[in-house]
């Protein structure tokens, strides 16, 4: 079923910018208005991601700022703040009022910068990632979320046999998937053993295990499923999972399940009428590798346990039988906290028009995006699917 | 009222390890919850936690935040049904999953205590 559809999307290259927060997001903003041969006229309200403006440049209720600087100043704003679940949850939301009537077409985008322009060094914006994690049960410890992930990565590998050469191998394939997209902040030919040799942030994981800090912005424009075929090229909405788990990391039963991110799939796979069999491939969160595996597994697309070997044996990779991050991911296409939810949905929307070139996954009809935040205690899984 | 944080953090700075237990189903939490999460029951009681457990995961940070001095360990520990976010001290040597390991005092940051566990000598 058909709950919205996207029928504009555009997204900054994910990288350094030097613009300021609502001129970044603007830049995505005006590119969905020209995908989807609208303007501000034609959009009743704003669905806005930004998880951290406040801490990294005193800039806070930034909703009507960002309207205000694409023409849309009097509509409703609402910004959303879930860690790196940000702008998906901005998208759940924007579904629902579109499927609801409350509103006919709205956007829905995020923006964040998290690189040294923002004046912060690694240590400083390190602290701030960290704010996402328990204040008074893991913050005093020093965790830092390479930390998070480390922890449930090693309790994955401890579990089941997970290597860190499968680990690498996720890496290897994100960053040469990276190369292929001209909107990444990373990309490269890289090895095994370039992964394994660079220096440890938090074992298991090597520097080239983790994501970057980027800046960047990214938006769509969503509408009613009966407004959608007034426009050109409609991409289907057709479900939207979203789930919570407890905080903190020691408090969940199998922290390694992230078992919200398994119940955010079967709410999102159950509304669309399919299975993680139908999906020709997913965007998953992979700020580090570890989470990429773990991913694959809680959306079906492996047996618990089967994610690390999937990953070795180039079953993830554009042309195998799972393509996962076909963009690159959070890896290599880059992790602006704010915009990687709404960009993992301008990903889909192109691939599913059939727009992406070298990186082009053939045929794909159906695809799913699975966006993870703050101690994996929020996750949301949205399936979309080309126009019948 | 159910346990608070400032009562955890004062225990624990005393050497006891305080939790949780839900009265009504049993489930056991490390740290404070004023309804159990698994039947959503408000009769939350402090429970005493075992000081001794074995580590269920653990790390080593090596890029830090600010105000934090690294290399340093991080873990889980089962103590009991519960568990703990802890700092790990192996005496020299990494811990590894399955050690054994012992409460050991605290470490403070920002005027908040995080449980150090060391490695469990024999006889403890």
């Amino acid at each position: 079923m058909t709950r919205a559809s996207v029928v504009g999307a555009s997204m900054t290259t994910f990288g350094v910018h030097e613009t300021t927060l609502t001129e970044l997001f603007a830049e995505a903003a005006l590119g969905a208005f020209d995908d989807a041969g609208v303007g501000p006229d034609d959009v009743d309200a704003l669905y806005f991601g930004n998880a951290m403006g406040g801490q990294t440049e005193n800039d806070t209720h930034l909703a009507p700022k960002a309207a205000s600087q694409v023409g849309l100043a009097g509509v409703p704003c609402q910004r959303y703040e879930d860690a790196c679940a940000t702008s998906s949850n901005a998208f759940k939301n924007a579904v629902e009022a579109v499927e609801a009537g409350v509103h006919d077409t709205v956007l829905v985008g995020g923006v964040e910068r998290c690189t040294p322009e923002t004046g912060l060094g690694t240590g400083e914006m390190t602290r701030i990632f960290a704010s996402a994690s328990d204040r008074y049960y893991e913050q005093p410890t020093g965790l830092t979320f390479p930390g998070v992930f480390a922890l449930l990565t090693k309790r994955h590998m401890h579990e089941h046999g997970t290597t860190a050469e499968q680990l690498a191998h996720v890496a290897v394939k994100n960053h040469a998937n990276g190369q292929l997209n001209p909107n990444a902040h990373f990309g490269k030919e890289t090895t095994v053993a370039d992964v394994l040799e660079s220096p440890v942030i938090a074992d298991p994981f090597h520097l080239m295990d983790c994501c970057p800090f980027s800046d960047g912005a990214s938006a769509v424009l969503v509408t009613s499923d009966d407004r959608a075929d007034s426009f050109d090229d409609p991409v289907d909405v057709q479900g939207v999972g979203h789930a919570t788990d407890i905080v903190p990391l020691s408090a969940k039963a199998v922290p390694h399940a992230t078992q919200a991110a398994r119940d955010a799939a079967s709410q999102a796979y159950e509304q669309a009428g399919a299975s993680a069999d139908e999906m020709d491939f997913a965007e998953v969160h992979d700020c580090f590798t570890g989470a990429e595996v773990m991913a694959s597994e809680a959306i079906g697309f492996f047996e618990d346990g089967e994610g690390g070997p999937a990953a070795e044996e180039g079953r993830t990779r554009i042309d195998g039988d799972r393509p996962i991050n076909p963009s690159g991911g959070l890896k290599a296409k880059g992790h602006p906290i704010g915009a990687t939810g709404t960009g993992q949905i301008v990903e889909l929307t192109e691939q599913l028009r059939g727009n992406v070139g070298e990186r082009q996954v053939e045929g794909a009809e159906r695809a799913v995006a699975h966006n993870l935040g703050g101690d994996a205690a929020t996750t949301v899984v949205s399936v979309m699917g080309v126009r019948r | 009222m159910s346990l608070t944080h400032e009562a955890w953090a004062d225990a624990l700075r005393d050497g006891d390890l305080l939790g949780v237990a839900c009265a009504d189903c049993g489930a056991t939490y490390g740290t404070p919850f004023a309804v159990c999460n698994d039947c959503g029951g408000r009769d939350v009681e402090t429970t005493d936690l075992p000081t001794e457990g074995e580590v269920y995961t653990e790390t080593t940070i090596q890029v830090p935040p600010v105000d934090f001095e690294g290399p340093y360990q991080v873990g889980m520990v089962q103590v009991g049904s519960a568990r703990v976010t802890a700092r790990l001290e192996g005496d020299g040597e990494a811990v590894e999953i399955g050690d054994r390991v012992v409460l050991d005092g605290v470490v403070e940051s920002g005027g908040e205590p995080a449980p150090v566990f060391r490695t469990a000598t024999d006889g403890e």
